[in-house]
């Protein structure tokens, strides 16, 4: 979909009607684009177009996507500016089931270089979980930069999310001929996109924005990636649309049987080299890694293979 | 693409016919150039509220594409092609803006700018308020912001919005009349290199006489760009993309084989013009000032014109 930048009664409406779309065609879960209710580049709009977890139209939204007595009750995951009790805003994806906003996730990278200026409009996520759906599988919420980090999707599998969903507005960028889809942005998301599902062994689900905020044109190219990490759909890029894929969680059991590299993962040894590097970032060791001055002699074998490192970077 | 809107040329992307000179690092994908830039400018028309168009069209290769593709965003009828020749202007000039007008089937006028030129500086002898011995330069630029005059004008008799022609090359190096040429509600092309927009141009079907002339601001008889600028729009738009869209420093792009000359002069461009390319600075005073600390789209809710 193309929201309306600040139009949040709009974009409202437009949620709404494609929900009952999306019941039409029989979805269980339906997945909106980052700030689908907003619009991406609302700048100083941001603190008037924001909402609380509790807001009557996130709650109109959950109660559509429940369905009256006798419809099929359908899970969504919808995107907005979030409003914290202590007044911060976050850019947020709201996982709406049983008529309530079940679980919210704050982003958690707020690309703030290039084109992007989040960071001076929005506060940073600092949790990150799965979290248990009606439909019978784990999902995991990121937003758009989250998954720009290694740590997202990896972290997200070990704690057991069998379907990543990224919801995004990504501005397309780089037209260079070299390119196999005619865009360097999509083409970036879509080796992303794979590599998690295939490395996580996870479903991934990727909903991108299209239409046009100022400068900005959104490329849509929404996804659907197996466990194996090949495309199960694939939108076309910039055509808005409401797209219907069967996603068999059987496929994540299968992969996973088949290709054991969640079970073979080391997280006690991430952990403890984690937290060796960070001791080491802090000044909490002797080995600092803080630039040393123009020859200064590195302690030992071991710096003075990492100050090499530095030297030809 | 439009019906309309003119055969396509069969032009290979690369150029290799001869047509122009595309660098192998400036290529790029048209179709998805023109799928943007198309729904860029429905986009910008539709936030702010309006059907129609128009667009000053010189002859030249820039404004002729540019009206290619506002053909192609919305109906041909709802784009005003503004043709504003002064005296002096190139009958070939005349004649090209004619055949894009007649190729794209939309609405057209011409505005002989020359009383209104020539009632400043003078004409026949007689000085006016601008004096007879005016420079070229200056002259240059008086036209180009009394074409700016007209279509302000024109914009509000059509009702619709001046979309802009400057590409990124003329802005990088700040080839343009600040207020003149580069003033518009919005630039589909702005970020396109001049070799960019050649390709463009050929993959749209802009006739090939306007793709293959030397381009020229016309501003006065037998100008071209290139021989006043000293270098190829090709050798320029690659030293723009490797200095800019790449950021490669001064030593790099002597390696790279550009020479050093090209280079400080380019550079020098750049910097000097930098502030056509942007608003003009205001007094920071107020708790909250435009475009420092009060920042919205410029397209937020209720800015539309209706």
């Amino acid at each position: 979909m193309a929201p309306r930048l600040g139009v949040v009664e709009d974009n409202l409406a437009r949620h709404l009607a494609l929900l009952d779309e999306a019941r039409g065609g029989g979805a269980d879960l339906v997945v909106f684009p980052e700030l689908g209710l907003t619009g991406y580049l609302i700048q100083d709009l941001a603190g008037e177009v924001a909402m609380r977890r509790d807001d009557p139209r996130l709650l109109e939204l959950a109660a559509r996507a429940e369905g009256s007595a006798g419809e099929r009750p359908m899970s969504a995951v919808v995107s907005f500016v979030e409003e914290s009790d202590d007044h911060r805003l976050f850019i947020s994806a709201a996982l709406l089931e049983g008529g309530a906003v079940r679980f919210v996730h704050r982003k958690l990278f707020l690309p703030t270089y290039g084109l992007f200026d989040e960071r001076r409009f929005f506060a940073a996520g600092d949790s990150l979980r799965t979290v248990e759906s009606r439909l019978g599988v784990r999902l995991g919420l990121a937003v758009c930069e989250d998954f720009w980090h290694l740590s997202v999707p990896e972290t997200l599998a070990f704690d057991g999310a069998h379907v990543l969903i990224n919801v995004s507005s990504s501005p397309g960028r780089d037209l260079a001929a070299i390119h196999e889809v005619g865009l360097g942005t999509a083409a970036s998301w879509q080796t992303l996109i794979r590599t998690y599902a295939q490395l996580t062994t996870s479903y991934v689900v990727f909903c991108n924005r299209v239409g046009v905020d100022e400068t900005i044109s959104f490329w849509g190219g929404s996804e659907v990636i197996s466990p194996s990490g090949d495309a199960v759909f694939s939108a076309p890029l910039f055509d808005e649309g409401l797209h219907f894929v069967d996603v068999d969680a059987a496929d994540v059991r299968r992969e996973r049987v088949s290709l054991p590299l969640l079970r073979d993962e080391r997280p006690e040894l991430h952990l403890r080299e984690l937290r060796r590097i960070l001791a080491e970032r802090t000044g909490m060791t002797i080995d600092q890694a803080s630039e040393r001055g123009p020859g200064v002699e590195p302690a030992d074998g071991e710096t003075r293979r990492r100050a090499k490192a530095r030297e030809n970077r | 693409m439009n019906p309309q809107a003119g055969r396509p040329t069969d032009i290979p992307a690369d150029g290799s016919n001869g047509l122009f000179e595309l660098p192998a690092e400036l290529a790029i994908d048209t179709d998805v150039a023109r799928r943007v830039i198309v729904g860029f400018i429905r986009n910008q028309l539709r936030q702010a509220g309006f059907d129609r168009a128009l667009v000053g069209l010189s002859g030249g290769i820039d404004s002729a594409l540019v009206a290619y593709l506002v053909a192609d965003a919305i109906k041909p009828e709802l784009l005003l092609c503004v043709s504003m020749p002064y005296r002096t202007s190139s009958p070939e000039s005349v004649e090209h803006a004619r055949m894009v007008v007649d190729r794209l089937g939309c609405s057209s006028e011409v505005v002989d700018i020359s009383p209104m030129v020539d009632g400043y500086f003078g004409a026949d002898g007689a000085a006016g308020a601008g004096g007879l011995d005016a420079a070229p330069l200056r002259r240059g630029n008086f036209m180009a912001r009394q074409r700016m005059c007209v279509l302000y004008d024109r914009s509000v008799t059509w009702g619709g919005l001046v979309v802009g022609t400057g590409n990124k090359t003329e802005s990088l190096i700040g080839y343009t009349t600040l207020f003149g040429d580069s003033a518009c509600a919005f630039n589909p092309i702005g970020d396109l290199y001049k070799s960019q927009v050649r390709q463009l141009a050929a993959a749209v079907g802009v006739p090939e006489e306007i793709i293959r002339k030397a381009p020229s601001a016309d501003l006065w008889p037998g100008q071209t760009d290139e021989s006043e600028a000293g270098f190829t729009y090709p050798a320029l738009d690659r030293l723009l993309f490797w200095m800019i869209d790449k950021r490669r420093d001064d030593e790099e792009l002597l390696a790279m084989g550009f020479d050093v000359a090209t280079v400080d002069r380019v550079k020098r461009m750049v910097a000097v013009s930098e502030f056509k390319r942007q608003v003009p600075p205001v007094a920071k005073l107020g708790p909250r000032t435009t475009g420092v600390d009060y920042l919205y789209p410029r397209r937020r809710p209720g800015s539309a014109r209706r």
